[in-house]
Order: structure tokens, then sequence, then C-alpha cells
């Protein structure tokens, strides 16, 4: 705060004016930027919300100065306090990085140094920049990760990165980023990788730093809920463009653009239900009784050599019955188990206990048979990788119609296209290649797959994920109409609770393998929840209502 | 393959391999003279109008014997790729989707056969068969085996736990149609490319053996053998050793940058950009 000189409560701290960048490819310039404005007055955090390739962090690299050698920077000016940063010399840069501004990443565990502890790592920046010899700097580092919440910041700074959980190595980027007072940070999607609950300690910590020392922030964030959360202003950048500017509540309460105006809409809200049947009456389709899986049994030839390996429990006696036409989410954390189950239920999994489908029992992974493999479909998490890239979409989806006998060859193609449609694809995919298609169109395929079996319970594991807002959207929309026209029951694994609050007609929620809570969606805010389920809820902001949104959807 | 001739490593290894093919394919009809014909008149000349490279110790024209050469030097080297990389991939296949103990057996022998350099194996193997053109073949495709089992095999096991085996598995695909058509296919770009870089060592080995005797037998115009049969002329006349040398160097620097480049047109990531 000694360095907050009196110019910038005049000056915006940062400037972006009519900002062009483009990157060179050997097939032409792409444009990454375009005439991009906006500045943050001091003291303020903006908001810089847009999908995956909308230029959000090339523009954090521009201001960072830290751009790939193929960047063409077309026009425009850059000040930091009214300062030309485009004009600086490298040296007068690498000043300027870490001690006036400094950044916090997406993924702390590859933004930290794994050989160097993390004491030293936060000490660096002190002795760099600050001229702190190296013990005035380790008490400084130590006083930074004390503000952070870490609870015993001298044993965290003898610590290794691999030593501290996500969230303790986030704190630390982030004491890292705070500690040489810098006039802004740039925080580039800082929670994306970590736990819900860990995200909302994280979002809390951002807060608190935020008010106490005053600093500027610019937020990039593909999440509209959580930017309405923390930022005052918001920009949304589409396509190199920003399409909206201004405070949050103006633009989430009546968004200008159609962009804007979609990509608002798009955003799960718990209360906006999208199914309207109610499951069949009557007995469960699907039966789990004390399912139990465990990790780590040995298959090396060398494990003698080692006989005392643990055992991981993936899932601890899940028991639950799904009925016919239902919609089921299981949500939690990352391993808590939600994949194993589902990767128990296809027969990816080896797992004790028993499933009943039907009229049938199976205790292990090997009674699996061809009957039930048909008639539970999976659907992965990553479209990339669960098509074969050397196969065209036709053969991908005509292949369970071969494989279970269900049409006769000369119909394969007929049936194809009918698939095709059944998911809102253009007929003639059927002669493309998977990397011909987008993520969300690959991931309509991979749906298409699943219901070409035509099976009585579909898998989703985390299928909507690794899209962008409003894919996500179509997508779980997409599948909800299917599952409606079908009758077919639908497990949907998900950690997006407000998502999974719009779309179940139950919820489970698991935490580290044990199953802890079932409840229908509409009692998610019941008194007699869980803790665990109380907490996660909380952690999740529920977006901000647009005005007109709430017609539409 | 329009990518591979962006790059100019890729457009030179093209270049290389296409004069080698063509040499190969169309040498034995250009060569201006019988490659074995002996012209007593004029023994180790330099180049000359009417020998372009010269001759060698009895007089046989040393182009012609160069353009004649061509394919027993490079079918060697390709065919013995081929086998070794046949019977690599083949082991490496089964190790990797045998796993378990199946496979800690299989991976555990090969890498004491690794340890083993490439020449001193295909000695080995050459001592124990008896020297000519097909046991030297087979030594080095056995030489090969063993690093070729061993890309095959992390190449897919990189895949076998990718989501769409995953999807085949729960649909109860058998394992052939599993292996033949989603982990083949998919598996089959570090294979290749591996294999070209290696037909450049198969050709230096094959060389080496012909120069050493073990390989091809006089009066083969394999390039290894003009090498070792013209050594001791040396001095008097380096055309007959540096000839067939700069060949051997010029085949093998095609092989190996027109690898390079099917590796990098392979890689999804360099592609990209």
């Amino acid at each position: 705060m000694t360095r907050q000189e009196e110019p910038g409560k005049r000056h915006p701290v940062l400037e972006v004016r009519d900002y062009s960048l483009a990157y060179g490819t050997p097939t032409g310039p792409v444009e990454a930027l375009r005439n991009v404005t906006l500045s943050i007055r001091p003291g303020r955090t903006l908001g810089l919300v847009g999908e995956s390739g909308s230029g959000k962090t090339s523009l954090a690299w521009a201001v960072m100065r830290y751009l790939p050698a193929n960047a063409i920077e077309r026009s425009g000016r850059l000040e930091l306090l009214g300062e030309d940063l485009r004009a600086k010399s490298l040296e007068e840069i690498q000043n300027l990085r870490g001690r006036r501004i400094s950044m916090v990443f997406q993924d702390p565990g590859t933004s930290l140094n794994p050989v160097l502890r993390l004491g030293d790592q936060v000490a660096e920046v002190l002795v760099r920049h600050r001229s702190l010899t190296a013990k005035e700097a380790r008490q400084e580092g130590e006083a930074w990760l004390a503000r952070t919440g870490i609870s015993r910041p001298s044993d965290m700074m003898n610590r290794y990165p691999h030593e501290a959980s996500g969230g303790e190595k986030q704190r630390v980027v982030i004491a890292t980023a705070f500690a040489c007072n810098p006039e802004m940070i740039i925080f580039d999607e800082p929670t994306t990788a970590l736990d819900i609950i860990t995200a909302r300690q994280i979002l809390d910590l951002f807060d608190d730093l935020h008010d106490e020392t005053g600093v500027t922030a610019l937020y990039i964030s593909h999440d509209l809920g959580l930017v309405s959360r923390i930022a005052q202003d918001v920009a949304v950048i589409n396509q190199g463009e920003i399409v909206e500017l201004g405070s949050c509540e103006h633009v989430f309460a009546r968004p200008r653009s159609s962009y804007a105006r979609n990509l608002v809409a798009a955003v799960p809200h718990p209360d906006h239900r999208i199914i309207n049947t109610e499951p069949d009456d009557g007995d469960d389709l699907l039966r789990l009784d004390g399912v139990n899986v465990r990790y780590g049994r040995g298959k090396n030839v060398l494990d003698f050599l080692q006989p005392r390996r643990e055992m991981v429990h993936g899932a601890r006696d899940v028991s639950f019955g799904l009925r016919a036409g239902e919609i089921l989410g299981i949500v939690g954390e990352s391993g808590s188990g939600k994949s194993t189950i589902a990767k128990a239920l296809v027969g990816l999994q080896d797992f004790e206990g028993s499933i009943t489908f039907g009229t049938k029992s199976y205790s292990g992974r090997r009674r699996i048979d061809r009957t039930y493999r048909r008639a539970v479909q999976i659907v992965f998490q990553h479209p990339d990788a669960s098509l074969n890239p050397r196969q065209t979409v036709g053969k991908i989806l005509s292949r369970p119609l071969k494989l279970y006998g269900l049409a006769p060859r000369p119909e394969w193609a007929r049936r194809v296209r009918e698939l095709l449609r059944s998911v809102l694809l253009p007929e003639d995919y059927a002669k493309r290649f998977p990397h011909e298609l987008s993520g969300g169109e690959k991931q309509r395929v991979a749906i298409a797959r699943a219901f070409a079996a035509e099976p009585q319970l579909v898998i989703c594991d985390e299928i909507t994920s690794s899209l962008d807002v409003s894919v996500q959207a179509s997508v779980a929309r997409l599948l909800v109409e299917l599952q409606q026209k079908t009758g077919t029951a639908c497990l949907f694994i998900t950690h997006d609770l407000n998502l999974v609050r719009q779309l179940a007609h139950r919820i489970a929620v698991m935490q580290n393998g044990d199953l802890v809570d079932l409840f229908c969606s509409s009692e998610a805010r019941a008194p007699d929840r869980h803790p665990y389920t109380t907490q996660l809820l909380d952690a999740v902001p529920v977006p901000v209502e647009p005005e007109e949104a709430a017609v539409t959807a | 393959m329009s990518e591979l001739i962006r790059h100019p490593t890729g457009m030179v290894g093209a270049g290389l391999l296409s004069i080698i093919a063509l040499t190969v394919i169309l040498g034995p009809f250009i060569a201006p003279y019988d490659p074995q014909a002996f012209h007593p008149a004029v023994r180790l000349t330099g180049p000359s109008a009417a020998h372009w490279l010269g001759t060698d110790q009895f007089g046989r024209d040393i182009f012609s014997r160069l353009l004649t050469g061509a394919s027993p030097t490079i079918l060697f080297g390709v065919g013995a790729t081929a086998l070794g990389v046949l019977a690599g991939s083949i082991i490496g296949v089964t190790a990797a989707v045998a796993g378990g103990w199946v496979d800690s057996v299989i991976m555990r022998t090969l890498d004491g056969l690794l340890a083993v350099p490439d020449l001193l194996f295909t000695l080995l193997i050459v001592t124990i068969l008896g020297g000519g053109i097909g046991e030297a073949m087979l030594a080095v495709a056995v030489a090969f085996t063993p690093g070729m089992a061993r890309i095959a095999r992390s190449s897919v096991l990189s895949i076998r736990t990718r989501e769409y085996i995953l999807a085949a598995i729960a649909r109860d695909e058998s394992r052939a149609y599993i292996i033949v058509q989603e982990v083949i296919p998919n598996a089959i770009g570090p294979i290749i490319v591996e294999a070209t870089i290696r037909v450049s060592f198969a050709i230096m080995i094959g060389a080496t053996l012909g120069f050493l005797g073990l390989g091809a037998q006089p009066p083969s115009t394999e390039w290894g053998l003009m090498v070792a049969e013209a050594r001791q002329y040396m001095y008097r006349s380096p055309w007959v050793v540096a000839v067939p040398g700069i060949a051997i160097a010029v085949a093998a620097l095609g092989f190996n940058l027109f690898g390079d480049a099917l590796r990098d047109a392979f890689d999804p990531r360099r592609r990209r950009r």
C-alpha cells in the first residue's frame, strides 16, 4: 500500500484502447482480439466472461506482455496508470511483472515449480522485486501465507507443491501474487481446476483480500454466476470482440446484445426445471445393493515386494434404486466415487455386491452379459476421447445396430440419419470424421450412439463439463428431450449442482465413496439434508436472474 | 501429405526418397555399362566423359555399379525393417493387450536384448546363421524387434485407456474387434514413423555388414560391399570409396528426414499450428 500513488485515483489502473491482436498461422493470420476497449478504475474488479476461444486469455497475456512469437499486434494501446505498456523494453516489463501486475493461473498444480519449496517460491518474488534479504523475504512470505488463511504457514513454507492440496497451492499462488502489493492482479479462472467447496473458499479469500488491499483486479472466467458474485463490472467477450460492458447488475438483468442474452439464459438455474414428466411408478428398473469398489488390487508380478499395498475404496456400500423413466442425478466432488459407480454399472470396473437390472441380478463384473450391456449405455465426459478418430460418424453410429442386431444392414443408413436428426445434427454428418466436428457436436454423436442401442438406461458421466456454457445448456436440453421421448431412465453424473437441480427427479450425493444423501430435487433445501449436501449447495452461487430470461426459459 | 511437403525437412526428405525410388526401379535399365564388365585399360580413373564417376580397381564403371546397387541396398533396408516392425508390433501389441505377468515377462526379456547394441547383436546372429544377404536381413530384423516391440507397446498402452476403447468394452465388443478396429488404426502412426527412421539404420547396418564381408557377397554391387572392396585403393583413387559412401549417406538421410517430417505430421499438437 506504500505504492498506492495518488495519480492512481484519477487514472484508470488498466486501460485498453482499441486493441487488436492476431496470430500468424500457416493458413494466414487468425484474429484473436478485435478493437477491444475497456478500463478498470482503482479498486474495482472487472469480470471478463467468454467461452473457450473467445480471446479472454489472449487479452491477459497481452497485458502481461507475454505474447507468443507469432502474435501480431494490429493496433491499440495498453496502459497501466497511463504508462504505455507496449512501448516498454523487455527489462522494464520484467521489473513490472510480479511487482506492479501479477497473475494467478487456473491450475495451481502446474503454475508452481514442483522441485522448489513453496516458501522459496513466495520469497523469490519478494527478493527479486522488493530487494528484501532472503531472511526478510521468508518472514514476509510467511506472513502472507497466514493472511491467505493457511493454518500453519511456517510448516507450509517448507513443503513441496506435491505435499499440499489443490486449495492450499492456490492460496500460495495468491499469496505470491499479492506479496509485492501490485497495482493490479489478473486472475485467469483461478477456481476452475478446484473442487466446489475449495473453490468457494478461494472466492471468499479473494473477497477478503480485495477488501483488505483494495487491489484492482481483472477476473477472467467462463462462469457467469461466479463473476456476478465477485465483480462490480463485467465485460462479455465473444470471438475477440467485447459485446457487452457495464456494471454487473446491468449486464445480468438487462443484457443488450443477443450473445450476452443467450449466455445469461444458458446459465443453469435450479428454479427453471427443464423436465416435466414423472418417472413410472412401480418396481425399480435398476437396484444397487451394497456395491463396493476397491482400487489397488495388485496385478503386478513385482507386488510381492511390497505386500502391504493399501486398498483404496472407490465406492463403499452404495445402495440405491432407479425407476424406469427416471433421471437420477449423482453429485459430488472429484474423488467422491461418482464416476466409479458409473464404471461399475457399465462393467468397466470390478465390484462386489449386486446390481439388479429388471429381474436379473449380477454379482460381479464378469457376470454382466450382453443383454445388460445393450440395455445400459454410457456417455463419457470428453467427446474428443470417446469417439474413435479413425471412424466416420456413420460407422460409429451403425456399430451398435450391427453389434446388437437391431436393424438389418440395408436399414443402417436410414437409421443413422434418423439418429443424427434426433440429436439435431445434419444428416450428411454421417460422412464426417470426429475431428471435423465441434465439441458439442461430438457430444451429440456420443449421445446418439448411446441411444442407437435402444437402451433402458443411459449413464451420463459428466457429459456437459468439458463444454461451454451455451453448448452445455443445449446438450442438457437435448438429453432430456430424448429421455422423455424414449422413456429411458438416466443416471446423470455431474458436479454442477445448479444443472442437476434443473433436470433430475432425484439427486444422490456422494462423498469419499459413500452415498451420503438421496432426495427429491424439490427438497434440496429441506432442513433435514445431510450437512455435506448443504455445504455443497451453499458453495455454488445461484446466478442472478435476468429479467426476460425468466420468460424465455 | 500436403502437411508433409510444407515442412522443409519433409520436402527434402521426400525429394531424396523419390530420387532413390527412381534409382531402385530404373537403375539397372539406365546404367550405361554392364556393372560387371571389366575394362582393364581404364582402372581406377577419376570421372571422365566415358565414365561419369570413374572406374574401380577392375575398370568397372562406378556409375553403373551404383545404379544397379541401389536395389539390393535399399531393398535390404526396407525388407529388414519391415520384418522387424512386423515381428516387433505383434509382440508389443500382445504384451500391451495381455497386460499383467505376460507383459512383464515379455518386456523384461526385451529390455535385456535392448541392452545389446544393434550392430553387435546383428553380428552375433550373422555369426550363428552364416553370412549372406538373406541371413543379414534376418539378423537386422531380429535386432530391430525389441525396440519396435517397445514402441508398439507404449503406443497401444497410451490409447488403451481412451474413452472410445472403454466405450467399446462397455458395448461388449469382442477382443479381436477392439484390437483390429479400435486400437491398431490409432496406434499405427508412431510405428510407421519409427519404421521409416529405422530404414536408414538398416541401410547403414547392411552396408556395414557388406563392408565386413558378412552381408552381400562379391560380385554384388551392394554399396557397402563396394566400399569394402575399394578400401585398399582409397589413397590412389578416393572416388571408389567416396561415391558409394555418399550414396549410402544420402539414402539414409532421405529416410531419416522423411521420418522426422512424418512424425511432425502425425503429432496433432504440431499440426494445429
